[in-house]
């Protein structure tokens, strides 16, 4: 009797700890499938947009590593475990809910190829990315998203030896200039150097002391650089730049008590914040109980998440630096038909800040990809061509267009776009600037 | 002498007594979580990396019983901690009991799987997103003599006294606790004795369970300081145990604070002095310490020379 209890309950518990091993990560994997039509019929809407290529019938791609001759297979490498899941999570569901918009109202890529995800965990960690990366190159054309700055490091000679295409979820101004990189928005630099010159544009900020907190890793690295583009520009200095560990599984915990003894004793008084969001949280805490010092943090992108909106001290003292609109802007053109996709095949999906950047790039190689069914190679290198084929990217307003071609050619927005913490709207956040550009962001070379 | 004058000169005073404070208030935190480590292993000489699994619960479970069930924050509290003595009691009973007189590798593995599969768990419950505890201490301080300190933090080091306060007497005082020392030194002298092995291993991991969730609420406290990775906060915890002596739970207090500091004074003076180290010294740094205390002891500052390493 014991032991047939002890039985059971050790299959009950089995089968809980199966689940929640399986929830984690390939449910993803089947949304794609398991998606609902949307209302319209979508055969028609395939039929009429094959503009374009009336004049011009292209011959047909030939199957090859990825595609079957009907559904092209696009990688994601991103962390749907680990601490910055919180970022892969949504992203991965933007780029699943456009590509479930593509197939079900488009009929696919061209009308004609459906596409399907396959997602790897990469636990943000770059030996990880590396091995599922080998896992599955084989099976995908390309990648639509690659997550953080130290992955698509560690990836891009792959990336480049196997002639494949990779779209990296991280701006850094590096990635301009690869032809192996699908970059779309304004890279982080450029996040930063608009910030900077918007925050001392307003008359009340002149003269503040300017420092930067950033994470030590190429990812904290981006932000400064943007940061000290910005200073040599206004002539002002940079009075402190304090560092913190980069979240990693061996990081222990963070109080950011010495970080900030140094930001208070350098008399802060505007600091530029680099981090991603499993610190924010942390950072405003030790802001809140540090009783007389409460600088202004202006954050880049990936420091933020909709429950930040509820924290009093950064209600009253933070900026996030990002780009686009306010979330159900609807003067914006594009912003209609995101929330019309997120609410029809992502319903349970809050909105979010990253779920916008995986819409935005399963928008880019979406356009890429019809460049290559229309040159009529659908192959590794044929992608590659595409993306030097296309004259420019574009978001209808939800990002600023980006302009491709070969890679040497290539101009990506110089607008950025200011909010601060609102719980009352979507997101959290609400604009107070949009497509700001500072007067030398003409000025700064992406290498 | 002279070396430490430019060291000293650059940070005020109050900034040095302010991260001093901080890092012992790091350290306590630490040390809840080494005590977990510390009962299993005294009871059953397992080195139990699953701890973080009930850390990781532990935090979870506070903000269910908070917020989303709305019962007060304290009653929270010692439900949570009574959640994580359920939960050691129960992966005792259906897990660990089963490999006792296994190899310790065999045993230790199970636990490291555990965290990960904890892990998974609870993100399929609760998601990968920040939540926020809402707790009553976060952003309350008090000033003594220009140093703050939080309540959040003050909550902290108060447990971990009474913790320790507790574990000193339990097993000095308690017969389950001088079953734990017997079951551990000799388990079947201990049988002989009329001690029953089963008992004392499930007690001692729904201690760990319970205290170990307590160190999760600790790290919780704060603006949507709730993820999935508390859980490996308890890997930064494991040098304090080791150094202070794996059986010995005064010495996993000192050996917390000892990390908490070194990790707190590493991080305040790296930006300065130790560029030549590299990025992220102070994530290092305990562990260095860790081996100069072990070269000097092997068995850590407060442990048995009998305790059998892994």
């Amino acid at each position: 009797m014991d032991k047939r209890w002890r039985r059971l309950l050790a299959a009950f518990l089995a089968s809980m700890l199966l689940l929640g091993a399986c929830g984690g990560r390939d449910d993803d994997n089947d949304n794609g499938d398991a998606a609902p039509p949307a209302d319209d019929t979508p055969t028609d809407t395939a039929d009429d947009d094959d503009d374009g290529n009336d004049d011009e019938p292209p011959g047909d791609p030939e199957p090859g590593p990825g595609f079957d001759g009907e559904t092209i297979r696009l990688g994601v490498l991103t962390p749907t475990s680990g601490v910055v899941a919180i970022i892969g999570e949504p992203l991965t569901a933007g780029n699943q809910a456009y590509f479930d918009y593509v197939n079900e109202e488009l009929g696919g890529i061209a009308g004609q190829y459906r596409v399907e995800l396959v997602i790897e965990d990469t636990a943000y960690d770059p030996s990880t990315a590396t091995q599922r990366y080998a896992a599955v190159r084989d099976d995908v054309v390309a990648f639509v998203q690659i997550l953080g700055t130290p992955v698509v490091n560690a990836l891009l000679a792959d990336l480049i030896d196997d002639d494949l295409v990779g779209g990296p979820a991280t701006l850094d101004s590096a990635w301009v200039r690869q032809p192996n990189l699908m970059a779309i928005g304004g890279p982080y630099q450029t996040q930063a150097f608009n910030a900077i010159d918007w925050w001392y544009s307003q008359d009340e900020n002149e003269g503040t002391v300017l420092c930067t907190l950033a994470s030590d890793d190429e990812y904290g690295d981006t932000g400064v650089e943007g940061v000290e583009f910005a200073a040599d520009n206004l002539g002002i200095d940079i009075a402190v730049q304090a560092e913190f560990p980069a979240p990693s599984p061996t990081r222990a915990a963070q109080t950011f008590e010495s970080q900030i003894s140094q930001l208070q004793g350098g008399g802060c008084e505007v600091i530029f914040f680099v981090a991603t969001a499993s610190d924010t949280g942390q950072v405003a805490t030790a802001l809140s109980e540090n009783t007389g010092y409460n600088p202004t943090v202006i954050g880049q992108s990936p420091s933020w998440l909709g429950p930040f909106a509820g924290i009093p001290y950064l209600q009253e003292n933070f900026y996030l630096a990002s780009e686009g609109a306010e979330y159900g802007d609807e003067s914006v053109p594009g912003m209609a038909e995101l929330v019309r996709i997120k609410d029809t095949y992502a319903p349970d999906q809050a909105p979010d800040l990253y779920f916008n950047f995986g819409y935005l790039q399963a928008m880019a190689m979406t356009q890429i990809l019809e460049q290559a069914v229309a040159n009529g190679d659908l192959s590794r290198e044929g992608i590659i061509q595409a993306m030097a084929d296309v004259d420019e990217l574009t978001f209808d307003g939800l990002s600023g267009d980006y302009g491709y071609g070969p890679a040497e050619d290539r101009v990506p927005p110089l607008v950025s776009s200011i909010f601060r913490p609102n719980p009352d709207v979507p997101m959290g956040l609400e604009a107070v600037e949009r497509d700001w550009e500072a007067p030398f962001a003409g000025d700064y070379v992406y290498e | 002498m002279n070396a430490l004058a430019p060291v000293l000169a650059s940070v005020s005073g109050t900034d040095f007594i302010q991260n001093l404070v901080s890092g012992l208030a790091l350290g306590s935190k630490y040390a809840l979580i080494a005590l977990g480590f510390v009962v299993v292993f005294r009871a059953t000489g397992v080195i139990n990396f699953a701890n973080g699994a009930f850390v990781l619960v532990g935090a979870y479970m506070t903000y269910q019983f908070f917020q989303t069930w709305e019962i007060n924050f304290y009653l929270s509290i010692l439900l949570a901690m009574a959640f994580g003595f359920l939960l050691g009691v129960v992966l005792e009973a259906l897990v660990l009991r089963r490999l006792v007189g296994e190899a310790p590798f065999t045993v230790i593995m199970v636990t490291i799987g555990l965290l990960f599969v904890m892990d998974n768990v609870v993100t399929a419950v609760w998601g990968a997103t920040n939540l926020d505890l809402g707790d009553p201490w976060t952003g309350n301080v008090v000033e003594v003599g220009g140093v703050r300190m939080s309540h959040r933090d003050l909550w902290a080091m108060a447990f971990t006294a009474t913790v320790l306060a507790a574990f000193l007497a339990f097993f000095r005082f308690s017969s389950m606790g001088l079953a734990m020392r017997a079951t551990a030194a000799d388990p079947e002298a201990a049988l002989a004795q009329g001690i029953s092995a089963r008992a004392v291993y499930r007690v001692a991991w729904g201690i760990a369970g319970l205290v170990a969730a307590l160190a999760g609420l600790t790290f919780a406290t704060g603006n949507a300081n709730i993820q999935p990775t508390l859980g490996l906060i308890a890997l930064a915890a494991f040098p304090a145990m080791i150094l202070g002596g794996m059986d010995s739970p005064l010495g996993a207090v000192i050996g917390g604070i000892i990390i908490g500091l070194v990790q707190q004074m590493t991080e305040l003076y790296a930006f300065e002095y130790l560029e030549w180290a590299g990025r992220n010294p102070q994530t290092v740094a305990p562990y260095v310490v860790m081996i100069i205390i072990l070269l000097v002891r092997p068995y850590g500052l407060f442990g048995t020379p009998e305790v059998r390493r892994v």
